[in-house]
């Protein structure tokens, strides 16, 4: 409740400036009091009849005593006083708008540095709950393939990621149809609404928008009956349109994302097709690879880079001739040389693409040896690109335990007992370590028959 | 009697600022306006208030003006000046450091923090 101090009033400069002008003007003694009965101006006369009340809204908030003509002043008080409570008002509603743009503004720069959309969907609802009164929150988003409005993210009971609705089902499927925000604070009544985990009373959706295309909606519900009002769903549709923008953009990364990766993946299964026996081999490597990383804690940046190179670890082969590379006899110490080009060649192909020059040293290395007999550059510990190593551990593995065109499959357990042995020589302690332990965890996917 | 004085050309900053510090006014701490450098500097030297709201970027003399003159010129060491900038416009750190401000905020400012701001200083000089 906003309250004006009469006291406060009095003693402003200019109003206490006017009051004295007035009582010159008026000529007799006047006394201006609080509710309370308190001297906030003149001296108080007890025996003066004629007490005039200064009010607010028919509340009497002082008085002025002083003859007749002290009514006039009483008045100009009562005027002053509604206009210093408007002005109360307007500044405190100001303020509140003010918090409500800093909270945007805020949001908007969260939103702006993160390109997840999972991530993006949480931040947005998390400042959702901040600015309205709600207890349930999700982000929808519809999948194009699926015809689904799937949850993205949320919180409270009554939706979860993962759930759906059908698309043009429920309330918020009516928002994604017409792309318009609603209100609706009495749901019982409202034929459109699909019954979820909770009972919910109230409810507002808005559509999140690119453009003229609804990509899915911001939904809040209350259990308790609530009004939600027009200012509350300007405020939710403030937040759909910021959201709805950074959504997209997040999409449009992890969409750019996933096109290159299947761009590379690809790559790698045609270097892989020319050698029938080698079939699956990168899948593999690859899946060893991010096991033993995992285990080794490293960050999933890392990770992401390590299953890049992973992917691309033999890449360097396409400049390696058929003869060679498909020979099934014993190879010459010339075509063995030529072999090991191919970490050379890949180097060569890596550094063309800017978002591929920093998995050049896990490629490059991934034969060399952590006692320094390896190639192409007999590097050798710490000194080898930690991806490299355990790189070289996972095709290792995967080169001992399937069919090669010299030799048949060896047994899982010589396959083991072989890293083991060559453990600190050919490879990393540490990784070797990695490896038995993402192995004990089954997390290799290894089939364990002896 | 503590003072805040609040120094913007925007009206809307002025009222936005006073709002905020609505708190302290309850507790008996005067909030005082002035709408430019020159007005500023008047009552800064005839009310001595303890914390000033000083917007930097405004018409004849700017908030980096004024804090140097207060702190500078008339020695007015111990009054604390909070500048307000605008985001965006990147704070000139080196600046205000050298004309004395004790801190900045930019604008939109968030409310809490500038009551947080006031509590810190006033609670200081009160004690």
């Amino acid at each position: 409740m906003i309250h004006v101090s009469l006291q406060r009033l009095v003693l402003k400069n200019e109003v206490n400036y006017i009051i004295s002008q007035i009582t010159g003007l008026i000529n007799t003694p006047v006394f201006i009091q609080d509710a309370e009965g308190m001297a906030l101006f003149g001296e108080i006369d007890q025996y003066q009849p004629f007490r005039y009340p200064v009010e607010i809204d028919n509340k009497t908030i002082g008085w002025v005593g002083g003859g007749e003509q002290a009514a006039v002043l009483a008045s100009l008080l009562s005027c002053l006083a509604k206009q210093e409570l408007e002005k109360k008002s307007i500044g405190r509603e100001a303020l509140e708008k003010y918090k409500e743009i800093t909270l945007l503004y805020d949001l908007a720069e969260k939103l702006t540095a993160s390109l997840d959309t999972a991530e993006v969907a949480q931040l947005v609802i998390d400042e959702a709950k901040t600015l309205i009164a709600a207890d349930n929150n999700s982000v929808m988003l519809v999948n194009e393939e699926t015809g689904m409005l799937e949850v993205i993210a949320s919180s409270g009971k009554e939706l979860h990621p993962g759930e759906g609705l059908k698309n043009g089902t429920g309330i918020a499927g009516s928002v994604v149809l017409t792309g318009r925000a609603e209100i609706v604070n009495d749901i019982p009544s409202d034929k459109r609404y699909v019954p979820g985990a909770v009972r919910v009373s109230s409810l507002m959706c808005a559509p999140l928008k690119i453009k003229d295309r609804v990509i899915g909606v911001i939904y809040i519900s209350s259990e308790d009956p609530v009004q939600y009002t027009a200012e509350d769903l300007k405020l939710l549709s403030a937040i759909a349109f910021q959201a709805a923008a950074d959504i997209e953009n997040a999409r449009l990364y992890d969409s750019l994302k996933e096109t290159f990766l299947t761009t590379v993946y690809t790559l790698a299964e045609t270097i892989e097709k020319r050698d029938p026996y080698t079939g699956g081999h990168t899948k593999r490597v690859m899946n060893y690879s991010i096991a033993i990383g995992k285990v080794l804690g490293l960050s999933d940046t890392e990770i992401g880079r390590l299953e890049l190179a992973a992917m691309l670890h033999d890449i360097g082969k396409i400049g390696i001739k058929d003869r060679i590379l498909l020979k099934k006899g014993k190879l010459t110490p010339f075509e063995f040389a030529e072999i090991k080009m191919h970490p050379i060649y890949a180097e060569e192909i890596l550094n063309h693409i800017k978002h591929l020059r920093d998995i050049v040293p896990a490629v490059k290395h991934h034969h060399e040896r952590y006692d320094g007999c390896g190639y192409p550059e007999k590097l050798r510990g710490d000194g080898i690109d930690i991806k490299a190593r355990i790189i070289a551990v996972a095709d290792a593995f995967d080169a001992m335990t399937t069919d090669r065109p010299y030799r048949k499959a060896m047994s899982l357990q010589i396959a083991l007992e072989e890293l083991w042995a060559n453990s600190g020589t050919q490879f990393d302690p540490e990784v070797v370590r990695a490896f038995f332990e993402a192995f004990e965890k089954d997390e290799l996917l290894v089939k364990k028959g002896w | 009697m503590s003072k805040i004085l609040i120094v913007d050309d925007e009206l809307h900053i002025r009222l936005l600022l006073q709002q905020t510090l609505e708190e302290f006014e309850e507790e008996g701490v005067e909030l005082l306006t002035a709408e430019n450098g020159e007005e500023a500097l008047q009552i800064l030297q005839e009310e001595k208030p303890g914390l000033v709201f000083l917007d930097v970027m405004m018409p004849k003399i700017n908030g980096f003006e004024v804090c140097k003159v207060v702190k500078n010129d008339l020695g007015m060491k111990d009054v604390y000046i909070v500048m307000l900038t605008a985001k965006g416009q990147e704070f000139d750190k080196r600046k205000g450091k050298e004309v004395g401000a004790d801190v900045y905020i930019t604008k939109p400012f968030n409310p809490d923090e500038i009551v947080r701001k006031a509590r810190d200083v006033l609670g200081n000089q009160l004690s």
